[in-house]
C-alpha cells in the first residue's frame, strides 16, 4: 500500500501535536529532518541523495565511485560518503551550501570499507581502512578542524573491520571486524575463508588501546561480524555474514554486551533459512529496545529485542538500508528498488512512502537519518 | 582551529549530471504487460492448478491405501506421488506471490536437509504416535521438515513400506494428514493466485505491489535465471562430490529414485516460460529488441541441456559413481552456467535490474 506524500509529511512531522517520529529532536534543534543514502543509477551513476520528509528530493551529489554509509556530523550539515571497499575516497559534504567540502583519499597503501563516523564532539572523522601490505584492519582518526588531516591511526585489532560505532561513553569505540581478507589486486574476491576469525572489538579511540575483544567459538568461525549497532545501554546488535556451506543453518544476529560472551540467536528454522545467510545493515529503534536487522538476499527484515528474542518480519523486496525514527519501535526501510518504506514494529503496519526520484534509482545498503 | 575551511567550497559541476536514459531500444511498458500476462496466464496459473490437481489425486490414493493396504493402493500412491512431486518441480521457480505466505514453499517441500531432521523428527512423531499430531492445527504449526512431500516420500518409499503401513496404522494415518495438509496448500496457492494476477494486470500503480509493469516483470525474471544456479549447486554439483566420492543421497528424492526426472521437470519448466508461452514469451520479446542471436543461443542451450538429460541414466543413484556419466553431469553443469550468463546478459540488454542489495551488498 502506498501513502501520499502528504500522509508521509503527516506521519513524520506532526511533531508539535501529536508528539509524534521526530518531535523531540525537531523541537531540540529546529533542524529539519532528512535523509541521506548512497544511491546508484540503473546506468551505473553513483550519487549521495538526501530526501526530506515529504518524500521530496533536495540534493543529489555525484559520487566518484560506489560508497555504502553515509555519516551526518552531529552539529554541522556536514555529511561523510565513505567509498566502498577497496575504493580510496570519503566525500564530505555541505548539504545546506550544497557544496562538496573535501574529497579525503586515504593513505597510499590503505583504502576503506565503507564505514566511518563522526565523535559526538564533532571533531573528529574516524573510519576502518584496510592496511593492504599486512591485511591488517585500522582505525583512522581525522581532524574535522583541519582539513580532516589524519591525527593518528592505529590497529582495529582484526582483520577486515567494517562498520564501527561510538558507544555511550563517548569515547569507546566498538567495531566490527568481519575477519576476511581481501586485496584490491584480487578485486573482491575472499582470501581466508577457511582461517577467518572475526571479532568484536571495544579500543579507546583517544589511546588506541584494546580494551576488550570478544571472538565467536570455532563452530561460529565462518560467522562475519559486519555491521552493528548501540543503544543508549551499551548493548551492542551485531548483522552476520555467514561464509561457510550454503546449506548451514547458522544464527546470524547476535548481541553482546562488555564483559559477557557474545549471544548468538536465531530466527525460528524457516524464517532463519529465508534469510539466506546474509544481513546487510542493523539499527536499534529509539528507544534502544527493538532491533531491525535487514536480509535483502532473502527479502526480508526481522525484528528482536534487545534481549535476543526474536519478534516478528515483513517482507521487503530488496531492502537493506535502516534508520530509526524518533518514535519507539519503528523504523524507515530503504530498499534497492528506490523505496522507503515505514514500519512499526508494535502495529506491524507497514507503509510505503511516496518517494519522487528519477527513474532506476537504486537505494545502497544504508540509511542514514540526519536530524 | 576555525570552522571557515568548511565554507570554502568546491564547485560542484557533477550536480549538474542527469540522469542518462538509453534512447534506443528500451523496453517499452506495454511489452512489459504483455509479457507478465501471457506468462502468468499460460505458465503460472495452469502450473499451479496442475499442483493443486495432483495433490488432490494423492490425498485420494493415501486414503484408498490407508482404508485397504495392499499392493495395489500401495504403487497407485507411490505414483500419485511422483505425479505431484514433478508438478512441483515444474512451478517450484515461483517463489513469490502466495507460495511465500506461511512458509508454503518450505512446507512443501524443505531440501536441501542436511541435518537430515526430515527422518529424525518423522520417527520421533511416528513412535509416539499421538492422534493429536494428525489434526489440521498441529500441522499448521508444525515443524517444515515433517509436513511436505520428503516425510511423504519417507513413508511410502521405504524398505517393505507396505508392511509398515499394515503393522502400524498409524502410519499411514499420518502420510493421510499430511496429504490433506498439502491439498489445503496447493489448493490455498492457487486460489489466492486469482487474486493476485491482478498484480501483473496495470501497467503502473500507486496502491499496487508493483509500482509498473517492468517492476512486475523483475519477479517473473528473477524466476526465469535464479533457478538455474540452484539445479547446477543443489541437484547436481553437491551430489556429484569431490572426484571419485559421489554422494548418491545427496539427489534430490533419491528414495523415489526420481532425481533426474525432477532436473528435466525444471528446466522443461524454465524452457516453457522462456519461449513456449504462446501469447508472448521473453525470447519473442528479445527478438523484438533486435536480440535475434542471444535468444537464439538461448534457445539452443535449453534444448541441449534437455536432451543431455535425457541421456543419462535413471536412477541416478545407481549411476552417479560410473565416470561417463561424472563427465556428463559435469557438462550439464557447465552448460546451465552458460545459459544462466545468458540469461543474465539479456536483462541486461533489456535493462532490468534483478536485484541491487541482494545481489552485491557487503
Amino acid at each position: 500500500m502506498g501513502i501520499s506524500r502528504r500522509n508521509f509529511t503527516a506521519l513524520l512531522g506532526s511533531s508539535l501535536l501529536g508528539g509524534s517520529l521526530f518531535s523531540s529532536t525537531l523541537l531540540a534543534s529546529g533542524k529539519e529532518t532528512l535523509f541521506a543514502s548512497a544511491s546508484q543509477t540503473s546506468s551505473g551513476l553513483n550519487e549521495l541523495l538526501i530526501v526530506d520528509k515529504q518524500g521530496v528530493l533536495r540534493f543529489r551529489h555525484a559520487l566518484p565511485a560506489r560508497s555504502h554509509h553515509i555519516a551526518a556530523h552531529p552539529q554541522l550539515p556536514l555529511l561523510a560518503a565513505v567509498g566502498r571497499r577497496p575504493e580510496t575516497y570519503i566525500d564530505i559534504v555541505n548539504y545546506e551550501s550544497k557544496q562538496l567540502v573535501q574529497r579525503i583519499q586515504s593513505r597510499q597503501g590503505q583504502h576503506f570499507y565503507g564505514h566511518a563516523i563522526f565523535s559526538p564532539d564533532g571533531r573528529y572523522l574516524i573510519s576502518t581502512e584496510n592496511q593492504m601490505s599486512t591485511g591488517d584492519g585500522l582505525i583512522v582518526i581525522r581532524n574535522v578542524h583541519d582539513n580532516f588531516n589524519t591525527i593518528k591511526q592505529f590497529s582495529s585489532a582484526g582483520i577486515g573491520p567494517h562498520e564501527l560505532r561510538m558507544m555511550p561513553d563517548g569515547k569507546t569505540l566498538v567495531i566490527a571486524n568481519g575477519g576476511i581478507h581481501t586485496h584490491p589486486e584480487q578485486g573482491r574476491a575472499k582470501l581466508n575463508l577457511s582461517t577467518m576469525q572475526p571479532s568484536l572489538a571495544y579500543i579507546d579511540s583517544l589511546s588506541g588501546k584494546l580494551q576488550e575483544q570478544v571472538f565467536l567459538t570455532t563452530e561460529h568461525h565462518q560467522l562475519s561480524i559486519r555491521h552493528l549497532d548501540v543503544n543508549a545501554q551499551g548493548r551492542v546488535g551485531i548483522a552476520l555474514q555467514y561464509q561457510g556451506d550454503t546449506l548451514d543453518d547458522m544464527p546470524l544476529v547476535a548481541f553482546h554486551s562488555q564483559g559477557e560472551a557474545i549471544k548468538l540467536v536465531k530466527a525460528p528454522t524457516p524464517i532463519n533459512h529465508a534469510m539466506k545467510q546474509y544481513c546487510g545493515s542493523i539499527r536499534f529503534d529509539r528507544s534502544g529496545e527493538t532491533v531491525a536487522v535487514s536480509s535483502p538476499r532473502g527479502d526480508l527484515i526481522t525484528f528482536w529485542k534487545q534481549n535476543g528474542d526474536y519478534l516478528n518480519s515483513i517482507k521487503t523486496t530488496d531492502g537493506c538500508g535502516l534508520t530509526a525514527t524518533s518514535r519507539k519501535s519503528c523504523f524507515l526501510i530503504s530498499t534497492g528498488r528506490g523505496r522507503f518504506y515505514h514500519y512499526d514494529v508494535s502495529t506491524r503496519l507497514k507503509k510505503r512512502i511516496s518517494l519522487e526520484l528519477a527513474k532506476g534509482t537504486q537505494w545502497d545498503n544504508h540509511l542514514t537519518n540526519i536530524s | 582551529m576555525s570552522l571557515k575551511h568548511l565554507i570554502k567550497s568546491i564547485p560542484l559541476a557533477y550536480v549538474l549530471l542527469t540522469y542518462s536514459s538509453v534512447a534506443t531500444a528500451e523496453v517499452n511498458p506495454e511489452q512489459w504487460l504483455k509479457l507478465n500476462q501471457a506468462v502468468i496466464n499460460e505458465h503460472v496459473l495452469p502450473n499451479y492448478s496442475k499442483l493443486a490437481e495432483q495433490s488432490a489425486n494423492l490425498k485420494t490414493s493415501s486414503t484408498q491405501l490407508c482404508q485397504s493396504p495392499n499392493q495395489v493402493t500401495l504403487e497407485q500412491t507411490q505414483t500419485s506421488f511422483i505425479d505431484m512431486l514433478n508438478a512441483w518441480q515444474r512451478i517450484q521457480h515461483i517463489q513469490f506471490g502466495p507460495i511465500e505466505l506461511l512458509m508454503r514453499s518450505y512446507t512443501i517441500q524443505f531440501w536441501p536437509d542436511k541435518k537430515n531432521l526430515t527422518s529424525k523428527q518423522l520417527n520421533v512423531l511416528l513412535t509416539e504416535a499421538d492422534p493429536a499430531t494428525l489434526t489440521p492445527d498441529f500441522l499448521n504449526t508444525a515443524s517444515i521438515a515433517v509436513k511436505g512431500l520428503p516425510a511423504i516420500e519417507r513413508i511410502i518409499f521405504t524398505d517393505d513400506p507396505l508392511k509398515t503401513l499394515q503393522e502400524t496404522p498409524f502410519h499411514c494415518q499420518f502420510l493421510q494428514a499430511i496429504s490433506g495438509h498439502l491439498l489445503t496448500q496447493t489448493e490455498n496457492t492457487l486460489s489466492e493466485w486469482q487474486t493476485y494476477k491482478q498484480e501483473f494486470e496495470y501497467l503502473s500503480s500507486e496502491e499496487g505491489n508493483y509500482e509498473s509493469a517492468q517492476e512486475a516483470s523483475i519477479d517473473l525474471m528473477k524466476a526465469q535465471v535464479e533457478p538455474l544456479e540452484i539445479i547446477r549447486d543443489l541437484k547436481i554439483l553437491r551430489p556429484l562430490g569431490k572426484i571419485a566420492k559421489p554422494k548418491p543421497r545427496r539427489l534430490e528424492n533419491w528414495r523415489s529414485e526420481n532425481a533426474l526426472q525432477n532436473m528435466q521437470h525444471n528446466i522443461q519448466a524454465l524452457h516453457h516460460m522462456y519461449s513456449g508461452v504462446n501469447a508472448y514469451n521473453l525470447s519473442l520479446l528479445m527478438r523484438e529488441q533486435g536480440e535475434v542471436g542471444l535468444a537464439d543461443k538461448i534457445e539452443t542451450q535449453f534444448r541441449s541441456i534437455e536432451s543431455g538429460l535425457s541421456k543419462l541414466p535413471s536412477p541416478l543413484s545407481k549411476h552417479l559413481q560410473e565416470a561417463s556419466v561424472h563427465k556428463q553431469l559435469l557438462h550439464i553443469s557447465e552448460q546451465i552456467s552458460q545459459l544462466h550468463n545468458n540469461l543474465e546478459k539479456s536483462m541486461n540488454m533489456l535493462e532490468l535490474q534483478l536485484g541491487f542489495n541482494s545481489r552485491d551488498g557487503d
